[in-house]
């Protein structure tokens, strides 16, 4: 029954993927916006063009999209991700000695490190922190994350639609700083701070685009998210802010490629386009073009301080959540609690 | 002498003019179906499925609150949407279809059709920008000193839903109500006249039970399809907003439980046989008593 049915997709899904069937051409399922040709220029150049991409939009959509059989080489997930696509067979261990730079890669890439095998090569990264509305709000009160349970910002205030970033806000806002041996009691603690703050929300943010568009209407005053937007819309004269200092702290998030089982074409591809990404030049213009980090963190150091810290990579003295993998069963217990608080419960 | 057939000439056209339909039914509508039923018996933990047949699905689904409002939320939007779609689209087919010149009638059926030339997703982002808190709407009000600050109860909510599903479903309840309106015969209402009736009597002993059949299949093209719309919700709706469809969805990506999620598409299924099936029935009673069927 099983077997029928995936080939029954499968089938369906070639049909529908005429455009991804050039031979010898790497493909690779990503975030959307992530084709952008600056991140592999080195690739680009090797190859003479770009890979194939096919797009997403969040990670359970992905996963889903992989395990009904769709066949790519590369793929894009985040960190909270890694394991479960792992248990699930979906990707392949790494070969640490065909990345060039791997001595320079992010020290996180041990968080990925699955029975004794690196799973993700750890591309780029940012920070979740407190952005408001300069002239909206009170700017002297943005000093604590308790600021999104006040009523005075009832329906002025949003939040991501991204259960990691979420639950990274609310641990944070309830005193855990490392969620990685959060007890049941603090995932409590925390679920009941997001049922506080659920009143004062007006929508949950899908994507950054969306969030830029709220706050620059004024609709949204206070936010949790993404540095990437701030130092954008800064950049376009509207009066936001934020603040990774926040007395409780801010969040920061890492995803990365991994090498997905089965993949239609040679991995001497793949390992091109990893090295590609782990380019200096790449690290220099994710940062200058996105305001995002990317893995290799002696590129990243060289860009200097003054660089990090105008696009809010810098390092800050409040405690930083980071959103390394965590258990699987919490994970699952903070997707289902986090749906039902969404919809009131 | 040819070999002996099992049917003969006719039967055989017959079904070589069947198979094709009969097939394309069986795998893009049964199959699917009973592939639904059967994942709605089975269960899922994490990221395996367990097929052994339980009932603990229907009765989650039963018992736990959040589905039953999201059901109901849906229903309710749903009502308010068909309500509204075919309370505005009958007087407009009825002037399409009593009132304008019969040279006019095929342009306006044109115009009709107009909001069908943009993407639905576009006429989304489109009301988006209308509502919005800096949008269209505000400021017009603010700029006319109606209002002072931005109303911000007009988006992300459930009445933002209601208003770009009957925005978007509005030519769909208009075009069966106009077909059924020009099939109504002229000479009843003459005669109607003829015979005394007010314009009003007329309307309500003629046009209106005959345009009835129009009115149900313009409350069932509705109907349907916006118990559950799910991209409406997802982009205007906020929090409050959410409806039942986003929760099927949910289950199938997110929470990793497709079991429950096909439960859910399943219960979701029969609320809307139901409650179609209410309309219809509803309906044949007022005709009864019409004496029209």
């Amino acid at each position: 029954m099983k077997s029928r049915f995936v080939k029954l997709t499968t089938a369906v899904s070639l049909a529908a993927l005429p455009t991804l069937a050039s031979a010898q051409d790497l493909v690779v399922l990503d975030w959307s916006g992530y084709e952008d040709p600056g991140f592999i220029g080195e690739y680009i150049e090797k190859h003479g063009s770009p890979p194939n991409y096919s797009f997403f939009g969040e990670e359970e959509e992905a996963f889903q999209k992989l395990r009904a059989g769709f066949k790519v080489d590369v793929a894009h997930p985040c960190s909270q991700s890694v394991l479960k696509w792992q248990m699930a067979g979906l990707i392949e261990p790494l070969d640490p000695s065909r990345i060039d730079r791997w001595e320079d890669v992010n020290e996180i890439k041990e968080s990925f490190k699955i029975d004794g095998e690196y799973y993700m090569l750890p591309t780029d990264w940012g920070t979740t922190s407190l952005i408001y509305r300069t002239d909206l709000v009170d700017a002297s009160k943005m000093d604590s994350l308790q600021v999104f349970t006040d009523p005075a910002y009832a329906g002025r205030v949003s939040l991501p639609n991204n259960v990691d970033d979420v639950y990274a806000l609310a641990f944070l806002a309830t005193g855990v700083t490392d969620w990685t041996n959060a007890t049941q009691e603090q995932f409590e603690a925390a679920s009941a701070w997001l049922r506080k703050v659920h009143p004062n929300v007006v929508t949950y943010w899908a994507d950054g685009a969306e969030l830029a568009q709220l706050l620059t209407t004024g609709e949204a005053a206070i936010a949790w998210g993404w540095n990437e937007t701030p130092t954008t819309l800064a950049g376009e004269g509207v009066a936001v802010a934020s603040n990774r200092e926040a007395a409780e702290g801010s969040s920061s998030w890492f995803c990365g490629y991994v090498n997905v089982a089965d993949g239609p074409n040679s991995e001497d591809a793949m390992y091109d386009f990893f090295n590609a990404w782990m380019d200096p030049a790449s690290a220099e213009y994710i940062v200058e073009a996105w305001g995002y980090g990317n893995g290799n963190q002696a590129a990243m150091k060289a860009l200097g301080g003054d660089v990090l810290d105008g696009v809010g990579l810098g390092p800050v003295s409040a405690p930083v959540l980071a959103q390394s993998p965590l258990d699987n069963r919490l994970r699952e217990q903070m997707i289902s609690e986090f749906e039902n608080i969404k919809v009131g419960f | 002498m040819s070999r002996r057939m099992p049917f003969d000439a006719d039967t055989r056209r017959g079904l070589s003019q069947i198979s094709l339909p009969f097939a394309f039914s069986i795998l893009l509508l049964a199959a699917p179906l009973a592939l639904l039923l059967a994942m709605s018996f089975w269960t899922q933990d994490f990221l395996t499925l367990d097929r052994t047949p339980t009932i603990a699905n229907f009765v989650e689904v039963w018992n736990s609150p959040i589905y039953r409002t999201l059901m109901l939320r849906s229903l309710k939007i749903s009502l308010i949407v068909t309500f509204l779609t075919v309370s505005l689209a009958y007087p407009a087919a009825y002037y399409m279809s009593f009132v304008a010149p019969d040279n006019r009638k095929a342009l306006l059926v044109f115009l009709i059709t107009i909001p069908f030339w943009t993407s639905y997703l576009m006429r989304i982002f489109l009301w988006k920008v209308i509502l919005g808190y800096n949008g269209v709407l505000n400021e017009s009000l603010m700029g006319i000193g109606l209002i002072r600050e931005p109303l911000d109860f007009i988006l992300y909510n459930q009445f933002a839903v209601a208003l770009t599903l009957s925005h978007a479903w509005l030519p769909f309840a208009v075009l069966p109500i106009f077909v059924v309106m020009e099939k109504v015969n002229r000479s009843y209402l003459e005669a109607a006249q003829d015979l005394g009736d007010t314009p009003f009597q007329r309307f309500r002993r003629i046009t209106l039970p005959l345009s009835m059949p129009g009115v149900v299949a313009a409350t069932l093209i509705v109907f349907i399809p916006t118990i559950g719309d799910y991209v409406t919700p997802k982009l205007v709706g906020g929090s409050s907003g959410l409806m039942i469809a986003n929760m099927i969805e949910v289950q199938f990506k997110n929470a990793n439980n497709a079991p429950l999620g096909a439960t859910l598409a399943l219960m979701a299924l029969l609320l809307v046989s139901s409650v179609a099936g209410l309309f219809v029935w509803i309906n044949r009673r007022y005709l009864k008593e019409e004496g029209a069927a």
